[in-house]
């Protein structure tokens, strides 16, 4: 492994506490009756892997067995509870749609918020904000509160946002329910020229032909443990026989 | 800090924009609703308790001391919830989390300054002196800043752990208020209780304002030194808590 690594997880554990009790009063009660006021769940366990520059990997998992965990380990999000993390490079997580968006400002201002949040200059903004709304579809509702779009216009228009954040390291995190076909296979496309451009992507998705079509590699997570890490066909049919 | 200056300014946008979407009056509640506050209390203490003369009319005087009181008590009440409101945010993407307190204080702020322009409408109506003293309320205003965004920090990020936080402290709220003389002159306060007002730095603000807005003075040099050097170290100790706690923000968020 000569060649410079973009993510690499080393012995990567993360713990949650889960606290059972969400306020003072339940917690003194609880202190009180010697019930268990905190409890240890490992999302993670003894996790290591790679990923070079350019590769596009798919995480491929039930509910629960950590995927989202490690996406936002590699967001920057959480903090490892033992091990070590580095990821080199601007990482663009393309974030659940809507989340940063407020219902009562129109399209126009939700594409600047969402695109500063995504750490985009706003001159960088407004510099493709015609090509970020003709990608949308939205044309003539722009100006409009978002809370008046219908949900596929909503999905749209943050989609666009995302996909011209001009990535390094890409997370994408089920996302694909986006729009109708049409939309979607556009999506594809510009997940396609991403990929030939030499964009990382990490692609979580229950769509095993979305990763089969899309990714070379897949990690495959059962219970916080990184049980499969190798060629797409293989993993998937690892995880089906498995489901 | 100044990477992140675009988002610090439209996230400030998106709290001031939704808030006067929402509403047919939208920004003119900002200055209305503080001005009938003080319409109200003006008719209670000066017409049912009245205190004895204090140099200047009692509706200017109260208002110098309630629109920054108002200021401190909404923008805290913003920033306690701001973390909370913004959980699908911190879990997703990072970017520094004090940019989202940041942000709900300086919509505050612009709160603020719109609702002192009735303030200023106050001061012609009532015919007081204008001088260059009253310049001095920017000094004392961006120490006012700088304890409030303390505060403010540290609420947000405790809340975050324990909702308790915000109910009790708005429990501590309304004793402040009683402690800090927005409604009354530090000199009606029996004197062995004054010391109150040297260590409650909302007090030496308040006390700051109206003597270099209404007084015609400088400022008590002594007391806003104390009242500054409160201010920076709550921040200082606020900002590193704050910072710590910060990777597990989304976690708990």
């Amino acid at each position: 492994m000569s060649e410079k690594q973009v993510i690499t997880f080393k012995s990567v554990d993360k713990f949650f506490y889960l606290h059972h009790q969400k306020t003072l009063k339940e917690f003194v009660q609880a202190m009180f009756m010697r019930q268990k006021t905190l409890e240890h769940v490992k999302a993670l366990e003894d996790v290591s892997f790679s990923i070079a520059p350019g590769e596009s990997v798919g995480i491929i998992g039930r509910n629960g067995a950590g995927k989202s965990t490690l996406l936002k380990l590699i967001a920057g999000v959480s903090q490892p509870s033992k091990g070590q993390v580095v990821v080199e490079g601007r990482v663009s997580p393309l974030i659940e749609l809507g989340a940063g968006f407020h219902p009562e400002l129109t399209g126009r201002e939700n594409v600047f918020l969402n695109g500063v949040i995504m750490g985009l200059h706003e001159d960088y903004i407004k510099e493709k904000f015609d090509e970020i709304v003709a990608f949308s579809e939205i044309h003539d509702y722009i100006d409009t509160p978002v809370k008046y779009y219908s949900s596929g216009m909503y999905m749209r228009l943050a989609f666009s946002v995302a996909v011209h954040v001009d990535p390094q390291v890409l997370l994408i995190d089920e996302i694909f329910s986006v729009g109708d076909a049409g939309f979607q296979s556009k999506c594809m496309k510009k997940m396609n020229d991403f990929k030939k451009k030499g964009v990382t992507i990490i692609f979580i998705s229950h769509s095993t032909p979305q990763v089969q079509a899309f990714c070379d590699r897949v990690l495959y997570l059962q219970d916080g443990k990184l049980t499969f890490d190798g060629p797409t066909e293989e993993g998937i049919a690892l995880y089906l026989k498995q489901l | 800090m100044f990477k992140y200056w675009d988002l610090v300014k439209h996230l400030t946008l998106r709290e001031i924009r939704a808030r006067y979407k929402q509403s047919f009056l939208g920004l003119f509640w900002v200055i209305l609703n503080p001005f009938f506050q003080m319409l109200i209390l003006s008719f209670v203490f000066s017409n049912i308790m009245r205190f004895p003369d204090l140099g200047v009319p009692y509706p200017v005087f109260l208002y110098a001391g309630l629109l920054p009181w108002i200021y401190f008590n909404t923008a805290l009440g913003a920033s306690t919830d701001v973390l909370i409101n913004n959980s699908p945010l911190i879990k997703k993407i990072y970017f520094p989390r004090e940019i989202l307190v940041l942000s709900s204080l300086l919509a505050k702020t612009f709160d603020f300054f719109l609702s002192s322009i009735l303030f200023i409408a106050l001061l012609l109506f009532f015919k007081v002196t204008f001088t260059w003293y009253m310049l001095m309320f920017i000094p004392i205003f961006m120490i006012q800043f700088i304890f409030t965004y303390g505060l403010g920090l540290l609420l947000s990020s405790l809340n975050l752990f324990y909702r308790d936080v915000q109910f009790l402290f708005n429990l501590i709220l309304t004793m402040w208020f009683y402690l800090t003389p927005v409604l009354y002159a530090t000199e009606f306060f029996p004197q062995e209780y004054r010391w109150i007002f040297k260590i409650n730095p909302m007090s030496v603000f308040i006390n700051a304002y109206r003597q270099v807005l209404l007084g015609g003075n400088m400022p008590n040099w002594g007391s806003l030194f104390i009242g500054a050097a409160i201010s920076v170290f709550l921040f200082t100790a606020s900002y590193m808590l704050f910072k710590r706690l910060e990777g597990a923000f989304a976690d708990v968020a």
